[in-house]
């Protein structure tokens, strides 16, 4: 069996006394679409922040493509190819949109922290950017500031800016939170056109988005994996009736 | 030995004096999450305020009625100014602290002149407490000590004790929380930075006849303040009251005993370079304790920062 | 935390779009545009800028007019080096003047070596000043760029106060209280040229201001200069995008430290001296002021910045003895209710040229700010006259405001200022809501113009 795109291996977080994620393993294959489920408060968020080292962990190890993330900074995650979206909109509100993909961009087309290239002569950076665009479907917005875009155009540009570095690991954290049906299956069809051939991980609350994407599905309840597998096996297994659909309706009361 | 007693007296009331800037410094600071660059000046205006009232009421009416006005005067800096400034960002709010500082002290000098103030101590406390060998204290020192004590015993005991206290202390960790619970944040923020400001007010009454009341006395005393609280560790009260004792103790210790750089440099086994005026380290040889006293504070600073970047007491970095 | 608010961004306004992004105006096809347009259009303001500052000097020609505009270019080095960090990077510096004091420090030196000295034209003497304050960024930068806001504004205002403290004490490199001087006429002549007169320091310093504003816009189009921008606006994303911020900031320090200096070896050209004052908090206070007051969001703020306070502090100097205490009402006031500055007012208007409607607010605008001009004017009259009763020499009773020679214990120049103040404000108070009216018309499109 091949390296995993990333494996969790007994991974746990407390913050003072309340243990918040209690011992995941969980191993994602190249190229699997993998979604997170759970009721509130069951450590979604917490896992992404812990992989993406938002958070260090408490214990256990994070291996992307085999290789240990302990220790590791944000922006070292992100340069060997782990690439993030948050729960809350999180770009560059003052720039315009292009200017947001652009520097996206930059890293993995090696500018680094070049002084000594002009962004606008780049026209490969251009090209690429607008390609993007063109992806997301915001080419018409490309001058304009991010910060007035719809809540939608911005939750696309996130996923733009997230994928535009080109890393095969996506994970974006409830891109469709908070979106109306036509929008959610907007999302829906850009989150499948643009991570084609790439391995994802999402946490989501929307069921029809999950068993529409996701090759594979994990139940988190209280920091626990109690369930992975396939959509239809996930869906028919008792503990996650119960636990999730118990713990939902508790939620609505 | 008997100067070391006195040394620790003198440095007790500089530290003493620093922790009264430094103490409403951080609440503002922990509160409202922006460092108040005029709090010196307001300092500044308690000394200023203080010796026009003792002219015409004296002294002790100064040290009751200067601290209200300077109260008053920084909670409507808060009300009209800060509030409005608040909504473009942290930055602008520095930056509009800074420009009030500097406008204050043009305002001072407006006023009162650029010449220092004749505002001294008042007879009654005009007398020598007690000698230690030879070395007179000051009963107006032993009367410093014991007012600035007793304002933080009572500040803490409001804090802690009381249900103001207990709101603010709220307000201070969940703003969003306490306002929720239907309590008038804004009202709590500006009486914070009213009574914050207060304090800097009485520290201005009381050091104004020993320092000397100038146009200059707030930013001599606002650099160091600003270094305390970082040293201490940014909204630590307690690290506040750590590093003003320290600061005050450091200083007055190097200025009280005449250490040569050359005697270190020697003892630590460099020998004096034969050709000592030529070299270009030639100034680093004749350095004297005394003489970097007053720089010591941002020395230590610097170095706090790159070994324990969030400060002695401080939990988070920024 | 977001350092950059919508309010003080003047960037978020759609219509008044950035250089770059202003090229392309029709989305369907930017590529084309950008890459047809953008030569011409970028270069032009450069051109202009060279050509206006070759010939200033045959309209202003005696040796004070040449002083200030030294004075002018000096400052606007300055400022463009303080606004990479503060405008551009989101970072407040007290204590910048060291970086500039440094670096003027350093040119004295160099002068005063006369060896090495006459081997060198004295116009690359500001490259060594620059690199010399580049070297101290490079050392303070290392702890101070850990992170931006409240935390780094403190460590800049100690490590000023103290490399202000001590040049007193460190006499070899900044020479006590009477500071450094030395002669800029030793260095071998530059085509002949060998700087003994004004106007040659003038094309010098002026040659200066070109290439050192033309790197540092440059800079700010490159990857780093871009992730500047970024990491100011949300330094997380930026981490999560391959960049570390903190490396991000340092790029930028140290670049921002190399033009302080360079403008410190201007300094140190134009002036062959440097004391103690050009390292102090009062000068960094300054610098911030100059560029705050020009205008933080846009490159050319601190250019406006800068020429305008030299020549406000030119005019006000000379004719009263306040002037700071007008500086810092100017400050505070900027702060409070022009956050953009003075580049944020002028480009406000963009959108109003755009839609061709500029003309229809000569008129509200004539009729609110001329009356509190005057309204101003008389309040700076009571100022004047409250401190001259005040501070002046008893006996002493006579002043002189805007050209009226008066007494200022008789009642009835009070009663003046105040009625003048009173009816100016009062005017202006009044008008100001037609101005208001006519504002929010003018940005509104359609309608007759």
């Amino acid at each position: 069996m091949s390296t995993p795109a990333l494996e969790l291996t007994g991974l746990k977080k407390s913050f003072g006394k309340a243990e918040i994620i209690r011992g995941i393993n969980l191993s994602i294959g190249k190229a699997e679409r993998h979604a997170i489920i759970g009721p509130n408060g069951a450590g979604k968020s917490t896992l992404f922040n812990l992989i993406t080292a938002r958070f260090a962990p408490t214990a256990g190890t994070v291996k992307l493509h085999g290789e240990d993330l302990a220790g590791l900074e944000p922006y070292q995650i992100n340069r060997k190819g782990l690439s993030r979206s948050f729960q809350i909109t999180n770009i560059f509100p003052a720039m315009s949109v292009f200017e947001n993909v652009r520097c996206a961009l930059l890293w993995s087309q090696g500018y680094k922290y070049s002084f000594w290239h002009l962004v606008n002569r780049k026209h490969d950076l251009t090209d690429e950017a607008e390609k993007i665009l063109d992806q997301i479907n915001l080419l018409g917005r490309r001058n304009l500031p991010a910060g007035t875009l719809s809540y939608a155009e911005q939750r696309a540009l996130e996923i733009g800016i997230t994928i535009a570095g080109g890393a095969d690991v996506i994970m974006l954290d409830e891109p469709t939170a908070g979106m109306s049906n036509t929008e959610t299956d907007y999302i829906t069809d850009l989150i499948l056109k643009v991570t084609a051939g790439k391995t994802l991980i999402m946490v989501e609350h929307d069921m029809s988005v999950v068993f529409g994407l996701a090759d594979r599905i994990s139940v988190l309840v209280y920091g626990e994996i109690i369930a992975t597998g396939k959509p239809e096996e996930v869906r028919a297994n008792a503990r996650v009736q119960e636990a999730y659909l118990g713990a939902a309706l508790e939620a609505e009361h | 030995m008997d100067l070391i007693l006195v040394n620790i007296i003198d440095g007790l009331v500089t530290g003493l004096l620093l922790f009264m800037l430094s103490a409403g410094l951080t609440l503002i600071f922990s509160m409202m999450g922006v460092l108040n660059f005029a709090h010196a000046s307001f300092y500044m205006l308690g000394a200023y305020f203080a010796y026009q009232i003792s002219i015409a009421l004296g002294f002790w009416m100064g040290l009751l009625i200067a601290p209200l006005i300077v109260g008053v005067l920084g909670a409507g800096v808060e009300r009209y100014g800060l509030r409005r400034v608040h909504q473009y960002g942290h930055v602008p709010e520095l930056i509009f602290t800074f420009g009030l500082a500097l406008l204050i002290e043009e305002l001072v000098q407006f006023i009162w002149g650029k010449n220092q103030m004749p505002y001294s101590v008042p007879e009654v406390l005009d007398f020598t407490a007690f000698a230690i060998s030879g070395n007179s204290i000051p009963a107006y020192k032993v009367f410093m000590i014991f007012t600035s004590v007793a304002i933080f015993i009572g500040l803490l005991y409001v804090l802690t004790k009381t249900r103001v206290g207990m709101i603010i202390q709220a307000a201070l960790s969940y703003p969003r929380t306490v306002e929720a619970l239907g309590h008038n944040v804004p009202l709590i923020f500006m009486g914070v930075f009213g009574v914050g400001t207060a304090l800097a007010g009485v520290a201005g009454v009381i050091a104004g006849p020993v320092l000397g009341t100038f146009p200059g006395m707030a930013f001599v005393l606002g650099s160091i303040v600003f270094v305390t609280i970082v040293i201490g560790g940014l909204g630590s009260l307690w690290g506040a009251l750590a590093a003003s004792l320290l600061i005050g103790w450091i200083t007055t210790f190097a200025k009280s005993y005449n250490i040569e750089m050359k005697s270190v440099l020697n003892g630590i086994g460099i020998s004096t370079p034969d050709n000592l005026d030529e070299s270009i380290f030639r100034d680093l040889w004749s350095i004297t304790s005394p003489q970097i006293a007053d720089i010591l504070p941002y020395i230590l600073m610097v170095l706090i920062l790159i070994f324990r970047p969030a400060g002695l007491f401080g939990k988070r970095s920024s | 935390m977001t350092v950059s608010d919508p309010r003080i961004d003047p960037r978020i306004d759609p219509k008044g779009a950035r250089e770059d992004e202003q090229i392309t105006t029709d989305p369907s096809k930017p590529v084309e545009r950008m890459r047809s347009g953008s030569m011409t259009l970028s270069l032009a303001p450069w051109v202009i800028a060279a050509v206006v500052l070759a010939f200033l000097p045959l309209v202003f020609t005696n040796n004070s007019a040449l002083t200030i505009m030294n004075q002018m270019s000096i400052t606007i080095v300055f400022a463009l080096a303080y606004n990479m960090l503060l405008g551009q990077g989101g970072m407040l510096s007290f204590g910048h003047a060291v970086y500039a004091g440094v670096g003027g420090f350093a040119a004295m030196h160099i002068m005063n070596m006369s060896d090495f000295f006459s081997t060198i034209p004295l116009v690359v003497l500001p490259v060594f000043a620059g690199l010399f304050g580049m070297g101290l960024a490079l050392i303070v930068g290392s702890f101070s760029t850990r992170s931006a806001g409240t935390v780094f504004a403190m460590i800049s205002l100690g490590v000023g106060e103290l490399i202000a403290a001590s040049s007193v004490i460190i006499v070899a490199f900044f020479g006590g209280e009477e500071g450094i001087s030395g002669d800029r006429t030793y260095a071998q002549p530059f085509f002949g040229v060998e700087f003994l007169q004004q106007i040659e320091v003038y094309y010098l310093t002026a040659a200066w201001v070109v290439i050192a504003a033309a790197l540092m816009y440059l800079w700010s189009r490159t990857p780093v200069g871009r992730m500047a921008n970024a990491v100011r606006d949300n330094p997380e994303r930026a981490e999560f995008l391959g960049y570390s911020a903190r490396w991000v900031r340092y790029y930028s320090f140290v670049a921002s430290g190399f033009f302080a200096g360079v403008s410190g070896g201007l300094f140190a050209i134009n002036y062959e001296i440097l004391t103690e004052e050009n390292l102090n908090t009062a000068s960094s206070g300054v610098i911030l002021l100059v560029t705050f007051l020009g205008g933080v969001g846009f490159f050319f703020g601190p250019i406006i910045g800068a020429i305008a306070f030299t020549l406000l502090q030119t005019v006000l100097s000379l004719s009263t003895e306040l002037w700071a205490f007008y500086a810092g009402v100017l400050f505070v006031a900027t702060v409070m209710f022009f956050p953009g500055g003075l580049a944020g007012l002028i480009m406000m208007h963009v959108p109003v040229f755009k839609l061709g409607k500029a003309g229809t607010l000569i008129k509200p605008y004539l009729y609110t700010l001329l009356p509190a001009a005057l309204g101003l004017a008389g309040l700076a009259a009571l100022v004047e006259m409250t401190f001259h009763y005040r501070h002046a020499i008893p006996g002493d009773n006579e002043m002189t405001v805007f050209w009226m020679t008066f007494d200022t214990h008789t009642l009835l120049p009070w009663l003046i200022a105040i009625a003048v103040t009173a009816i100016g404000l009062g005017i202006a108070k009044v008008t100001a809501s037609d101005l208001r009216d006519a504002w929010s018309a003018a940005n509104t499109a359609g309608g007759k113009s």
